[in-house]
């Protein structure tokens, strides 16, 4: 600090140094030299805020020659905004002098700012220590073709494989938080938690960092059953007064579950293998790959190679979110809305509101008779507004389309829902079921779409089609 | 044990099942997504060994992982063979984003951000063999006297900052032998106390020893008249040619 401030005071001085002024100083009595080496310095001084002021926009406050303090520039001068604002223009001055030191690793980045799955590379993994496996002794042979060799005693698992198991995962939990899917990221671990919990608030999801309770899926209600739910609309605002309701419901259930150490967490995902919801886990070399539906090959035990895998995951449900929320303001729903709810002012149930459904339990005959006439006269506008019909994916690129088939898509929809409900209400209240209808409906819930008209030859044909289709997949 | 469950690579079809069975409502949001993106294939072994000429045996492990071999192993155990002690310096393992190793360049030893040590000798030899045509001895050689000669320069370097930060008035505390000579003077201080302790206990033991309650020795606590009639009585008893080798009072006046 010294030397910087004698350079900036003197290194103008010596640079221009005259040959004659030592003599002169030798000539001259003491007091002269240090009177005119004061002048010199003042000088120098202003020469110096000169030249900042030209390089800066705020003014640099002006040294007084005879009390050689900076001039009082009243109130505000010792305010914080202007020590902020000299400090910022220091900083700006003075800010790049010194070496420039490297970018390094810095832990903490990988959870204040997590890797997106766009920013997967095999350095990034390779960086994370995601090759190393188990000593070979250990392994579990079902894991032969993520290995890529022996190394030192452990297998060393293929980077490529890695990451085209992260990526797919990623995709998919994008995708189902795109659908309105609940997450629950789980790493039970120590040292995992801030990871499992950034992954969480990403995705809007749930998350778990202590012991997993036992039953927590298979026996929700007695575990889970005092926990506060909510209803929220398209735009993830909360709609109260359906609380009354939301006691009688089933406890939540994930929709996909991401488990960062299956080792420790057999019961859950086994939980989950018997409620149909599938898993996302990292498989180190001496776990179970058919304990998870979507496997990705990495080392469980580097808390760094967890926290990226974690992080990318977190960014995908974000990414999911996103879109979802995009969608919502357009107006589009994407998932289907939570059944069986009523809105507390309308007990009829049939004006449905804002992201309620129609209950089935409570429609009588009566209101099946109402129903089958709106379908024959096909006029929906009583049942749902457009906005409030949840759609897949293929119907949302049919509505985004530039055909300007908007309307119809929606009345189709529409009847589509009605005739769900109605055939629901009829098993409800132990109606018959028309078997020609019977299959027409079930056709219509799994998605059958047709631009032929309904029992034509081309309709049939396609129809055999897409059976035949979802009874492969 | 020993057999496969596969209900978590069935989601789909299980979930289908149950919506065509009527057991729920509506499919669940994956449902779709699990169909687009259906999980990888599993439990299939890799054939890891080349397949069987005809005529010649049959390869072992031909679904094991194969051993990952470099070149730089054979240098490098055989450097670390000569300094096994170069293994117990401090070295930083730590990747900062994976591409650490691609700006360095061993046509030189010393790399920027990279310690010196083991490993670089071993990629200097390595550079060398591949691309002055060395021999694998006189690469060594080479690698190893430039690594020697750094190694000296470090040791310079560092005695020259120590005494420059001492003639300008740095104090570095104690040394490691001043500490050890330290310890070593506490331990034999405390030993000792110790044993002045132990002495005084054993000294006190001992008095105690000779004065607690003593019996009186028979005929001690005679007087003089009693003693005579007893010696007189005892007279008769002792033969004339004194005592007897079982022994007995000394009763001779």
């Amino acid at each position: 600090m010294i030397i910087r401030q004698l350079v900036l005071r003197q290194g103008r001085r010596a640079a221009t140094v005259q040959s004659l002024r030592p003599l002169k100083r030798f000539l001259s009595s003491e007091v002269d030299s240090i009177e005119s080496s004061l002048q010199n310095s003042i000088k120098e001084t202003h020469s110096i805020e000169a030249y900042i002021n030209s390089q800066s926009s705020t003014l640099v406050p002006s040294i007084d020659p005879n009390t050689h303090a900076t001039a009082s520039t009243g109130p505000v001068s010792n305010s914080v905004v202007e020590d902020y604002q000299i400090y910022k223009q220091q900083k700006q001055l003075i800010g790049q002098l010194g070496s420039a030191i490297p970018a390094h690793y810095q832990p903490h980045t990988l959870l204040t700012n997590p890797p997106s799955p766009s920013d997967v590379t095999l350095e990034l993994l390779l960086a994370s220590e995601a090759h190393q496996g188990h000593a070979t002794s250990l392994w579990n042979p079902a894991n032969a073709r993520y290995i890529h060799g022996i190394r030192q005693g452990i297998h060393i698992i293929s980077l490529d494989v890695t990451a085209a198991h992260l990526r797919r995962a990623a995709r998919v939990v994008t995708e189902v938080t795109r659908r309105g899917g609940l997450v629950l990221f789980v790493g039970t671990r120590a040292g995992q938690d801030r990871a499992v919990v950034k992954a969480a608030q990403l995705a809007k999801g749930c998350h778990l960092f202590e012991r997993w309770i036992p039953g927590s899926i298979t026996n929700g209600q007695q575990i889970l059953g005092k926990c506060r739910t909510m209803v929220v609309n398209e735009k993830d605002e909360e709609i109260p007064g359906f609380e009354e309701q939301l006691y009688e419901r089933a406890v939540l259930k994930p929709d996909l579950v991401v488990c960062l150490n299956p080792m420790e967490n057999y019961v859950l995902l086994h939980e989950c293998g018997l409620n149909q919801i599938p898993t996302i886990g990292i498989i180190d070399t001496n776990a179970d790959p058919t304990w998870v539906t979507y496997p990705i090959p990495a080392n469980d035990d580097s808390l760094r190679c967890v926290q990226v895998i974690a992080g990318v995951l977190g960014r995908a449900g974000e990414q999911g979110q996103k879109l979802r929320l995009q969608a919502a303001e357009k107006g589009v729903i994407t998932y289907m809305p939570a059944k069986g709810l009523k809105f507390p002012d309308d007990k009829t149930a049939l004006a449905a509101g804002e992201e309620d459904d129609i209950d089935f339990e409570t429609l009588d005959v009566a209101a099946i008779d109402d129903l089958e006439r709106m379908l024959e006269t096909e006029d929906f506008s009583d049942v749902e507004d457009a906005d409030d019909v949840a759609i897949g994916e293929g119907q949302m690129d049919k509505l985004d389309g530039p055909d300007g088939d908007v309307p119809n898509t929606m009345k189709n929809m529409a009847r589509e829902d009605v005739q769900s409900t109605l055939e629901d209400a009829r098993v409800q209240n132990q109606l018959p079921i028309e078997d020609d209808e019977d299959q027409l409906q079930k056709l219509s819930r799994m998605g059958f779409q047709s631009s032929h008209p309904q029992g034509s030859a081309e309709w049939q044909e396609e129809m055999t089609k897409y059976l035949k289709g979802s009874e492969i997949s | 044990m020993g057999r496969y469950d596969f209900r978590a690579l069935r989601v789909r079809q299980s979930a289908k099942q149950l919506f065509d069975n009527r057991k729920i409502t509506a499919l669940p949001p994956w449902y779709e997504v699990v169909g687009n993106i259906p999980p990888a294939e599993t439990l299939v072994r890799p054939v890891m060994r080349t397949p069987r000429t005809k005529g010649t045996k049959k390869p072992s492990r031909m679904f094991q992982p194969m051993p990952i071999k470099y070149p730089e192993d054979k240098l490098r155990s055989e450097f670390f063979g000569d300094h096994p002690w170069e293994l117990a310096r401090p070295r930083i393992i730590l990747e900062d984003n994976g591409n650490d190793a691609k700006g360095w360049d061993w046509s030189r030893i010393v790399q920027p951000g990279k310690k010196l040590d083991g490993e670089s000798v071993v990629q200097r030899q390595l550079w060398l063999m591949q691309n002055d045509n060395l021999t694998k001895e006189a690469a060594y050689d080479q690698a190893r006297r430039e690594f020697y000669h750094h190694r000296h320069l470090e040791d310079v370097q560092r005695r020259v900052a120590k005494e420059e930060a001492l003639a300008t008035g740095a104090y570095f505390g104690k040394g490691v032998l001043e500490i050890g000579m330290e310890l070593e003077d506490q331990a034999y201080e405390n030993w000792k106390a110790w044993a002045q302790k132990q002495i005084d206990i054993e000294k006190q033991n001992r008095e105690q020893l000779y004065s607690g309650p003593v019996e009186k020795p028979d005929g001690a606590g005679l007087d003089d008249e009693e003693l005579d009639e007893a010696l007189d009585k005892m007279e008769d008893a002792i033969p004339a040619g004194g005592q007897g080798a079982i022994g007995g009072a000394a009763i001779h006046p």
